[in-house]
């Protein structure tokens, strides 16, 4: 978490919000935050730090793992209608790559933005050429976009 | 209820830990932002 905590202002500027959800409860939020977090993170977390001891949002989202009674490292876009447009779940020992979800998050925007008349290739980032679909573009994709193109 | 995407996030309400207070977090506050909601397995972790 201190990954995503780190780049924070990043996402502010692209007026998204973070919420973590773990098992653990509140108070060790806090102590994880005090005694560890802190160390990497100036000013430590800057976000809210859920707390899931019963793992009831976690079934909600499909991320609890019976077994182990914990959470899998789900990362869920949620847009400004409460619709989640994006997840990506991982176990354990992997951790997520933020630089994809921030490129995610501005494809989503971006086609919000156009309100749907647009819509991003593969590897699309800001800055490069969106697709518009409709009978003109059958076909034709090849002329506005190519594999090579993603970086 | 199970989270796809294309469909509202379920709802949700519980405790949480801000900037040294504690304090409830109820996801449909959220309303009219991106939200970007993050799971792990647990505090303490080292990945």
């Amino acid at each position: 978490m201190s990954a995503v905590a780190d780049k924070y202002a990043t996402l502010q500027e692209l007026g998204a919000e973070v919420l973590s959800v773990s098992v653990d409860s509140h108070f060790v939020h806090k102590m994880w935050n005090d005694h560890e977090l802190v160390k990497m993170v100036d000013g430590g977390i800057p976000f809210h730090m859920v707390s899931d001891q019963a793992g009831n949002v976690g079934r909600a989202f499909g991320v609890w793992d019976e077994a182990q009674g914990i959470e899998l490292r789900g990362r869920f876009i949620i847009d400004p209608d409460g619709v989640i447009q994006a997840m990506e779940v991982l176990t354990p020992p992997v951790g997520r790559k933020f630089g994809e979800t921030v490129r995610q998050l501005q494809a989503f925007q971006h086609v919000r933005a156009s309100k749907g008349t647009e819509a991003t290739p593969a590897g699309w980032e800001p800055g490069q050429p969106a697709l518009k679909p409709g009978p003109d573009l059958v076909g034709n994709v090849w002329k506005v976009w190519q594999p090579k193109m993603e970086r | 209820m199970s989270a796809r995407v294309g469909q509202k996030a379920p709802d949700f309400q519980a405790p949480a830990y801000y900037k040294g207070g504690f304090t409830t977090v109820k996801l449909s506050d959220y309303l009219g932002k991106w939200v970007l909601l993050c799971f792990y397995p647990g505090d303490f972790t080292f990945v």
